[in-house]
């Protein structure tokens, strides 16, 4: 129960309360001396309540004045999900269809149905924390991991403008990991990539990498938007002189992520359909019992603070009825 | 008449109470207040690293200062009021997310504020007019104020012959150039890959005119020139295009031009008073709490029946 209030500086009111004590709000009568009334234990007691009634009157308004309120509460709850963090290809040939050409009326372009796609998917997984990166030619931190799924939709939507420049995985991938930095491990770990090509990665990242996704445990999901007629995730090379990373980064990035020894799965979607399948995969594998964290919101307690007061206004108005002067 | 009723604490009490029954008939009122809608566009081109911001005694780059400045200004905004955030290099920008209400995304928008860095920028150019102009066109169709965060520094300088052409967004946009950075030139931070500082950038390091298309100068005046091979002439250039300073003039100019308004950043108490723009703000009906002025009303009786008596003095004779 962590009790706040809005206006900090009301509740210097809260010495009004102690007005009470030195007057009892009652009518005197004269008497030509006290101590010659016998003591009355009863009336000492209903005076004593009565202060205590306009004490906490008092308090009640000062209270409700000041906005008290119960801060966000936040409840620790099993449930099923995932962290995810999306991470987006920016690079231009993004901007093209399927087909490789410039989207028309009856073709979308990758980013569109990715777009489209990934919007329906981040629906759908309630409980899971999502963030985004994004990448061209350098790493861009979007939005941090979050159970806000507007903030995770207006930077999908986001990338309706026009895409940047080329393609550095590498980098990517390593701010992708960097979400995980300083989260508690629980549920899975899931960076999903979307990517319409790939780069070869030099030797300083592929350690790294390695390294960062062991540390992190954090599976990869690839969802490889095949162009038509570019080379796929899974071609051999007709040629043994093509089996290089330069003329093949798709498969040498593939192969990477296979000896990465952390889980690992591609899609090679050449249509938004199987693009959608591929979704529909991670949708249903990824649901490990989680740790997550359900906020329970902030609670207005001004309105109970009124109605005490209100209430003990009642009786001391009441109890006014009562007085008796001789 | 009864006796309780000759005394005035009565009287107060049933007051009090009657503004607490107010109090729970008429607890808010509809209320127009300003909200706004931003796209911050901060530029993320290297001149942005120039440290000529002081904080907390300490230099600070330009773009530190404005994420700073940026990040106290969200908590500032009223309620359902939105914030959006792109970044600009070379010669246009991307937005990195749509506008998000500031209350319900505070933590989210305050980080990705925070989170960007001049490593971000995908190219390294730093033309800042066709920046404005993209930004512009990128964003005509929604509803949010574009709000340009540059320092006006272009890299390389702009060839007066090929000045962008504002007069197809003019009028369509609203917001806000807003300039950063010192008067005085001051050189530029130059980096590893690393990201540690490695010095500045000296005068052979940048471009000091802009060597596309023809040359904006008479030809007669260029010294060797040569329509085809050397259409800048032989003589290398020079100038300060190593130091960096904000470039007010320009900035200005890019704002008549492009119909937006134009402040500069030096505080946040200015920047807010600057954003505040009635241009930019909608109006929006918001129930307001107005619990208070009962409930204060109230008080003050309940305080009036419990009144310490003044001890009465008598006056010597």
């Amino acid at each position: 129960m962590n009790l706040a209030v809005n206006s900090p500086w009301a509740l210097s009111g809260l010495l009004l309360a102690l007005l009470p004590l030195f007057n009892s709000g009652m009518r005197t009568s004269p008497a030509p001396w006290l101590t010659l009334m016998p003591g009355d234990k009863l009336s000492v007691f209903v005076i004593c309540c009565l202060r205590l009634c306009a004490m906490a009157a008092i308090a009640g308004l000062v209270l409700g004045m000041a906005g008290l309120h119960r801060t966000e509460q936040s409840r620790e709850r099993i449930g099923h999900g995932a962290h995810i963090v999306l991470l987006l290809d920016r690079s231009s040939s993004m901007d093209n269809t399927f087909a490789g050409r410039a989207p028309n009326g009856s073709d979308e372009s990758k980013a569109t149905a990715a777009r489209r796609l990934l919007t329906d998917f981040v629906e759908q997984r309630q409980n899971d924390l999502i963030g985004v990166a994004e990448y061209s030619t350098s790493p861009l931190f979007v939005m941090p991991l979050t159970e806000n799924k507007n903030a995770v939709q207006a930077a999908i939507a986001a990338t309706a403008t026009p895409a940047l420049g080329f393609t550095h995985v590498s980098k990517g991938l390593g701010m992708a990991i960097s979400f995980f930095e300083q989260q508690p491990v629980t549920g899975s770990r899931i960076v999903l990539l979307v990517s319409d090509g790939a780069a070869a990665i030099d030797h300083d990242s592929e350690v790294k990498l390695r390294e960062w996704f062991r540390k992190q445990q954090v599976r990869l999901y690839w969802i490889f938007l095949r162009t038509a007629n570019s080379p796929g995730i899974f071609d051999q090379p007709e040629d043994s002189r093509d089996d290089n990373a330069a003329a093949m980064p798709e498969r040498y990035l593939h192969k990477f992520f296979l000896g990465l020894g952390s889980p690992y799965q591609a899609y090679e979607a050449e249509s938004p359909d199987a693009l959608k399948q591929a979704i529909a995969d991670i949708n249903r594998l990824e649901n490990l019992p989680m740790h997550y964290v359900e906020r329970i919101p902030k609670q207005d307690l001004s309105g109970t603070c009124y109605s005490i007061a209100s209430l003990l206004l009642l009786v001391l108005l009441g109890v006014k009825f009562f007085e008796v002067k001789r | 008449m009864s006796k309780p009723l000759k005394d005035y604490r009565t009287w107060c009490l049933l007051l009090a109470l009657i503004a607490m029954v107010v109090l729970f008939i008429y607890p808010s009122k509809q209320q127009k207040t300003p909200t706004y809608n931003y796209t911050f566009i901060i530029d993320i081109t290297r001149s942005m690293n120039a440290t000529d911001y002081q904080q907390d005694n300490q230099a600070v780059s330009r773009l530190h200062f404005v994420k700073q400045t940026l990040r106290e200004l969200l908590r500032d905004l009223p309620c359902e009021s939105k914030v959006g955030l792109g970044l600009f290099t070379e010669r246009r920008s991307t937005l990195l997310f749509e506008p998000l209400e500031v209350c319900s995304a505070y933590t989210e928008i305050d980080t990705a504020i925070g989170k960007v860095d001049w490593r971000m920028a995908w190219a390294a150019d730093s033309n800042i007019a066709k920046g404005l102009l993209s930004t512009l066109d990128m964003l005509k169709k929604s509803d949010s104020s574009v709000i340009f965060i540059t320092d006006g520094q272009e890299a390389p300088p702009v060839n007066p012959n090929y000045q962008s052409d504002f007069s197809t967004v003019k009028g369509q946009a609203k917001g806000m150039i807003i300039g950063v950075g010192g008067l005085q030139a001051v050189p530029i931070p130059k980096f590893d890959s690393l990201g540690k500082q490695t010095g500045f950038y000296s005068h052979d390091d940048v471009p000091h005119r802009s060597s596309f298309g023809q040359s904006n100068l008479d030809p007669s005046q260029i010294k060797g020139y040569n329509a085809r091979n050397a259409p800048f002439g032989s003589e290398a250039a020079t100038g300060n295009e190593h130091l960096s300073a904000l470039q007010e003039t320009y900035l200005e100019k890019l704002a008549a031009e492009s119909g937006l308004a134009y402040a500069r950043l030096t505080d946040l108490q200015n920047l807010s008073v600057a954003l505040q723009n009635p241009k930019l703000a909608t109006e929006k009906v918001v129930r307001t709490d107005i619990r208070r002025q009962p409930a204060l009303f109230a008080l003050l009786l309940l305080c009036l029946v419990y009144l310490p008596k003044l001890p009465k003095y008598r006056l010597l004779s």
